[in-house]
């Protein structure tokens, strides 16, 4: 079996498809809880931390993220993996890349971090590297294509998708009925998003996606806007649904 | 997926692991001392580092399985392997195990507060989320590790935990990885590509 240590791993590179060696000399961005191992000189301070402002204000606009978020600073090898997820770098030169939020492990402060229009996402812009995770291998695609929500990890230069719905699935007296009782004929691909224009659209060879509460968190952070009697109908919307839940 | 060729020889492995064997195989579940004598099963119970290992015996091949995860093999040759009691799929009849207790070391992860001890000659079997990944320490080169991705370690080394816990952590704005294990010595290091969901976030 292979071993290593600080001579032998990669500089900036996978360790094998499930771990990346970051050769850390100075700072990098790194989601809560995907290191795995480091060597050398490494601390790993909250982004709340004093220090920290300058270089926050410059790379992290997400407040919505930034209890998900450190920064991992000083000198060393550090290694990252997330749940035996297969792992990959990318390089940016002057551009923008959307992804999963829950699926980026890192970025160097050379990019800058804001939170997508769609739910859930993430955009980094500006030039560095990163690196993301997915469930199998990353496939390439160019739109036109409509995919599928959970297999997809994110896009690159083109303009944000628009969901998709099938027609038939909200017509007629099957749709009705589907409507009332939740059940029959369902296929589960009635939901798609929809990308057009020039660009690259990332997907995962699986529909599995890490439980996170984005969403729950991107509602939240849109309550403020509703004012009063928007909060009034939300209220009476949530306490229709919480009956129809327990019942 | 682990293929075992046997030749009348004794194996221990995970209870229930099997899902496969060619051949003459006898299976028998280890009484409650699992081998370790009287004294060794109350310490493992005290422990609660429990593993229900069985017997194999017989001519053929055995294959073993745990939940699609990897395997890792690693020879012993008089060193002691020291590994979390949920990693361990299987071992050669002459090794001997034991528990080993830690310290605080498993404190909020829910590995308890001991270690399982594989010391003797022959071959053990690891499991992992993921290929596990050697690291490793020498004087001088000390290695940190999450403590929700240790799979195991062997060789001399000394074990402490590193903390950094600050009055942000008590507040919930901690960095997520204020605790480590700081290996320093000389050996190997064995961790996961994943972490081990912990009762506690730290």
């Amino acid at each position: 079996m292979q071993t290593f240590n600080p001579a032998t791993l990669p500089a900036n590179d996978n360790v094998n498809p499930y771990a990346f060696c970051v050769d850390l000399n100075g700072q990098w961005f790194t989601q809560k809880g995907k290191m795995i191992a480091y060597y050398g000189q490494i601390r790993f301070e909250a982004l709340s931390a004093g220090p920290l402002d300058q270089l926050v204000a410059a790379s992290f606009h997400s407040p919505l993220y930034a209890h998900d978020w450190i920064v991992a600073q000083g000198q060393g090898k550090l290694l990252l993996a997330d749940r035996a997820f297969d792992v990959n770098s990318y390089d940016l030169d002057a551009g923008n890349l959307t992804i999963r939020a829950a699926n980026l492990l890192a970025f160097e402060p050379g990019l800058e971090l804001k939170q997508s229009i769609i739910p859930g996402f993430l955009t980094l812009i500006g030039t560095g590297r990163f690196v993301a995770a997915s469930n199998g291998p990353v496939h390439f695609v160019e739109p036109p294509i409509r995919v599928d929500p959970q297999a997809l990890l994110g896009w690159a230069d083109c303009p944000s998708p628009c969901h998709h719905y099938d027609h038939s699935y909200m017509r007629g007296v099957l749709g009705a009925a589907r409507m009332l009782f939740g059940v029959g004929g369902s296929s589960g691909e009635e939901h798609q998003f929809d990308f057009t224009g020039q660009g690259t659209v990332l997907l995962q060879s699986s529909e599995v996606v890490a439980d996170s509460d984005t969403m729950l968190r991107d509602l939240e952070g849109q309550i403020s806007s509703l004012g009063a009697p928007g909060l009034t109908r939300l209220q009476s919307v949530i306490s229709q649904r919480l009956a129809a839940e327990r019942s | 997926m682990l293929a075992v060729d046997m030749a009348g020889e004794t194996i221990r492995a995970l209870n229930g692991s099997m899902v496969a064997y060619e051949g003459q195989m006898t299976f028998k579940r280890q009484g409650m001392t699992g081998g370790e004598g009287l004294r060794g099963a109350i310490r493992r119970r005290v422990a609660g580092e429990s593993i229900t290992l069985m017997e194999v015996t017989g001519h053929g091949t055995v294959y073993l399985a745990q939940e699609a995860t990897e395997v890792t093999l690693v020879q012993l040759a008089g060193d002691t392997l020291f590994v979390e009691s949920d990693s361990l799929l299987a071992l050669d009849g002459q090794l001997q195990t034991g528990v080993q207790f830690i310290g605080l070391r498993g404190m909020g992860t829910g590995q308890g507060l001991a270690t399982t001890k594989v010391e003797g000659y022959g071959t053990v079997a690891l499991l992992s989320d993921g290929p596990a990944i050697a690291l490793e320490v020498t004087p001088g080169v000390p290695l940190c590790v999450d403590p929700h991705a240790y799979v195991g370690h062997r060789g001399q080394l000394q074990q402490d935990i590193v903390t950094d816990v600050n009055w942000r952590t008590v507040m919930g704005q901690g960095s997520g990885e204020s605790v480590q294990f700081r290996y320093q010595g000389h050996g190997l290091v064995y961790v996961q590509p994943a972490e081990r969901g912990g009762m506690l976030e730290i």
